[in-house]
């Protein structure tokens, strides 16, 4: 039952992204597109040069930032703790944007790639600060953390962008995430990269799950605790540049999919990181579609529309927590 | 003479306390003499504290009223009534780095207008709180540099300030070791004695309230069970009654205050 | 020792006066600037008087009321991580302009940031309340965090959609901008800063005994309840205000106490918020100049300096809390 819920939702995503518009997309339209050789109407045309693509680049992200919620938020025992909200996707922006000034490569393959180190040293960072390294759980500065770290990136890109007033146009893309220009990314290389860390995940997903009872437990379950956060850390960081490479950095995916995945998919890791697969899609896209239609023919950034979204979430996971002085922070 | 006199002392009438809907104390009426050394003693969880901060109108009762000298607190100006009863809480919150002059200074707030100026009056009560408890030499020291005991002095120096003739005070020798406690009992003694100041407090060694003060109240877990002289309210069917405890009360070989020997 | 350090600040303010009116891009001599500014002449009288005297009263004034906001916060709270900045009242309150613009309403913007302020305020209380229980201080900064997100989310949504000739206008209400600053403007916060200051002046006491703790100051006669409104209310105006003309230029209110208290070491209520607003007023103005200077013919926005400066003293205060175990 509740498995048809996650495939309604993911197909609902799937259709909206494809059919809904300025110009309608019929089933008919889709097929045709996929059989002709060339576009035959305007709708198959729009179909294979615009929702398609939009389509693709959607899935692929959506996926990554979700799956990179769901270990994130079970790494650091905190359920707020998104990679965009931490500063990990601002790290690969920023660090996309940063190679691309100084080595002067512009192709959308180059770029993609030199996300990986900054989001591995964000992701790193955040994870000290927030005191995982020594296995203690403090939400409120991990979270704060991420909040510095993201301003601190942010405020740096703003600079550059001011600074560098020429290239305005390609680094705005690297500001606030968009789906409309996946088709100019290497969205087979990334697909490839975020199964990767998907793969890891769910192989790491019961380590973890012992991880989340303390070291001290874990330990004596027999479990590396170093090596299963060092390889969370991995996979989160290659879903979430992969996702930033396509879609620039979309923030709060990764806090609104997980509550779904555990209330969906049940209390396993490693099933909710499969439902965060699914799920992360078919958010991601019915939120593009809301701002693709809300104030058409112009279109809200679907970072924006997730922001929107994001904000009264985290209001409320943050009033479930329990922040009691002992226990958590 | 008046025709009634003023009811002297801390009353209560009729008095309930609790929270959602339970009560912790119900239909206490009792007296807090005046000019005495005076204790509330009973078990955990018998609401000593919950009565201590409805004597102070920091707690309002579902119930009943509070006289002091006849004036019922919660109908008092709370500035006013600031004058007249003071109240040094369990767990005071410190600012930080604050020094012992400076923290005495605010206990002058009752009777500081909101732009009047420190005034001389205000300076000698402060100098004479802090020489009442003996910290007039630390007075520029900075209030976490201190111990304890000295701690404790400075917060009681603090509402002494207060030129309050009651002065109420919540478990004022928890987290002190037992030197500490005599300290601060016998400066609570001395205070009685020396200036006339009534004090209440909250305690919980039988054996040293017996020892320092003059009029003890306590109250087992279903209320009040004795109030009175401590020789009259540590008797061993008291104890029995509000400790559960079977003990033996002997005269203490020191000052003849009765001691209570659990078997 | 205290007198000293305090003058340290003033010295500091002085100094980034000084060079905020000398250099920009048109550098002015100390010949030049005394005459343009006392007398009113000679080649630099425009520069100084209209561009850059307006911009430096609007820092410094915005900066205070901030940094005074903040230290309100966090003394009351006894958090020092209660900021309005860090609890979302400057992004309401920008939210609240960035609405009035886009929707054309054409009141005085210090009421509608106020306005905005306000509602945050509220809503953060309203949403970390629970039943018979004071929200902790964790939740309400968690909240706090969840509404500023919600309100920075709507503001760029909005901004986005202004046209591009207000977008430098729905640039400085998202990350907080002086520029363009007039007198108007100038009037417009000291004249209000005053009122509110006129207003704290006569809660200070309270505010000193609020910090021994609600029993003991209740104790000493205070009414608990309505000193703590009166102290909440004034910090939010007053975090409005600075809004109101700078945007919401982050992490001044939440940096100014700290800084402001560890230079002058002060300790009563009274100094500690003089620190708080004189460090406020010199981290702004310090910021706005940095900006304007770091890079020639480049004007970057006072809120993306103050972030650069900003974020990594949260970094380090988290480090350090983490070192402690505090937090």
């Amino acid at each position: 039952m509740r498995a048809a819920v996650i495939f309604a939702l993911f197909v609902a995503g799937i259709w909206s992204s494809l059919a809904l518009g300025v110009q309608a997309v019929g089933l008919d339209d889709m097929i045709g597109a996929v059989l002709h050789a060339a576009p035959q109407t305007p709708a198959e045309l729009v179909f294979m040069q615009i929702r398609l693509p939009r389509m693709a680049t959607g899935l692929l992200a959506g996926a990554a930032f979700a799956m990179a919620g769901v270990v994130m938020q079970s790494l650091t025992r905190n359920p707020l703790a998104d990679p965009g909200l931490l500063g990990v996707n601002a790290g690969a922006a920023a660090s996309v944007v940063l190679a691309a000034l100084l080595t002067g490569h512009t192709d959308a393959a180059t770029q993609a790639l030199w996300g990986f180190p900054g989001a591995m040293i964000a992701a790193v960072t955040i994870f000290a600060l927030g005191g995982g390294l020594r296995g203690d759980r403090a939400p409120v500065r991990l979270i704060l953390a991420g909040v510095a770290l993201n301003a601190l990136i942010l405020s740096a890109l703003t600079a550059l962008i001011v600074l560098r007033s020429d290239a305005l146009e390609v680094f705005r893309f690297w500001m606030a995430g968009t789906l409309a220009q996946g088709g100019q990314k290497p969205l087979v290389v990334l697909a490839f990269i975020v199964m990767c860390g998907g793969a890891i995940a769910i192989l790491l997903a019961p380590a973890l799950e012992a991880l989340a009872l303390g070291h001290g437990l874990a330990r004596g379950l027999g479990l590396r605790p170093r090596r299963t956060q060092a390889g969370a850390l991995i996979a989160l960081t290659l879903m979430t540049a992969a996702g930033v490479a396509a879609a620039g950095p979309i923030a709060f995916l990764g806090l609104i999919v997980p509550p779904l995945a555990r209330h969906l998919a049940g209390p396993q890791l490693r099933t909710q990181i499969a439902a965060g697969a699914l799920l992360g899609p078919a958010v991601l896209l019915l939120a593009d579609t809301a701002g693709r239609l809300l104030i058409a023919p112009a279109e809200i950034r679907v970072g924006v529309m997730t922001a929107i979204i994001g904000g009264p979430v985290f209001i409320w996971l943050a009033r479930r927590m329990r922040t009691t002085r002992n226990g958590a922070p | 003479m008046s025709k009634s006199p003023k009811p002297a002392g801390l009353q209560t009438h009729h008095l309930c306390l609790g929270y959602d809907g339970r009560d912790v104390i119900a239909d206490l009426s009792l007296e807090l003499p005046v000019g005495k050394v005076s204790a509330i003693l009973g078990p955990n969880g018998c609401g000593k504290s919950t009565l201590l901060h409805a004597l102070a109108r920091l707690e309002r009762p579902r119930a009943g009223r509070v006289l002091l000298e006849g004036d019922d607190i919660h109908a008092t100006d709370t500035r006013a009534l600031a004058r007249r009863l003071a109240i040094l809480p369990q767990a005071p919150l410190a600012p930080p780095g604050i020094s012992v002059g400076d923290l005495v200074r605010r206990g002058r707030a009752p009777w500081r207008g909101v732009l009047q100026r420190f005034s001389q009056a205000d300076a000698a009560a402060c100098a004479a709180a802090l020489e009442a408890v003996d910290m007039t030499a630390l007075r520029d020291r900075d209030l976490d540099a201190l111990s304890g005991g000295q701690r404790q002095r400075a917060w009681i120096a603090l509402t002494l300030a207060q030129t309050a003739p009651f002065l109420l005070l919540d478990e004022p020798t928890t987290w002190l070791d037992l030197p500490h406690q005599i300290e601060i009992l016998r400066l609570l003694q001395r205070l009685n004695r020396t200036q006339g100041v009534s004090v209440v407090s909250v305690l919980h060694d039988l054996n040293l309230a017996a020892r320092f003060c003059d009029h003890l109240v306590l109250f087992g877990p279903h209320g009040l069970v004795a109030t009175g002289t401590p020789r009259a309210v540590l008797s061993e069917d008291n104890l029995r009654t509000a400790f559960g405890l079977d003990a033996r009360v002997v005269a203490c070989p020191v000052s003849g205050a009765p001691m209570v020997c659990p078997i | 020792m205290s007198r000293l350090r305090a003058a340290l600040i003033a010295a500091l303010i002085a100094l980034v006066c000084v060079l905020s009116l000398m250099i920009g891009a048109v550098h002015i001599g100390p010949c030049d600037l005394w005459r343009g500014l006392i007398d009113n002449e000679g080649p630099a009288a425009f520069t100084v008087r209209v561009l850059r005297a307006p911009r430096l009263l609007c820092a410094l004034g915005a900066g205070a009321a901030l940094g005074l906001s903040g230290t309100i916060f966090q003394m009351l709270l006894r958090n020092p991580l209660a900021a309005p900045d860090v609890m979302g009242f400057n992004a309401g309150a920008g939210f609240a302009v960035i609405v009035a613009i886009s929707t054309g309403v054409n009141w005085p913007m210090p009421l509608v940031a106020a306005m905005g302020g306000g509602v945050a305020a509220v809503l953060v209380a309203a949403l970390s309340y629970r039943r018979g229980r004071m929200p902790d201080n964790l939740t309400l900064i968690l909240v706090g965090l969840g509404v500023g997100f919600s309100a920075s989310g709507l503001s760029t949504l909005l901004g986005l959609r202004l046209p591009d000739t207000l977008a430098a206008e729905a640039q400085r209400w998202i990350t907080g901008s002086l520029s363009a600053r007039s007198w108007t403007h100038v009037a417009q916060i000291w004249g209000l800063g005053a009122v509110l200051c006129a207003m704290l002046v006569v809660q200070v006491r309270g505010l000193g005994l609020l910090q021994l703790g609600p029993a003991l100051a209740a104790g000493l006669g205070l009414h608990l309840g309505r000193s703590r409104a009166g102290l909440l209310a004034t910090a939010v105006l007053l975090a409005a205000c600075g809004v109101a003309v700078a945007g919401p230029v982050p992490f001044v209110a939440l940096m100014a106490g700290p800084l402001g208290i560890a230079i002058t070491r002060a300790r009563g209520p009274a100094a500690r918020l003089l620190a708080g607003a004189g460090s406020g007023a010199l981290i702004t103005a310090a910021a706005d100049l940095l900006a304007r200077a770091l890079w020639l013919g480049v004007q970057l926005p006072v809120g993306v300096m103050t972030g650069l400066l900003g974020a990594p003293y949260l970094l380090w205060f988290l480090s350090r809390a983490a070192k402690e175990g505090t937090l």
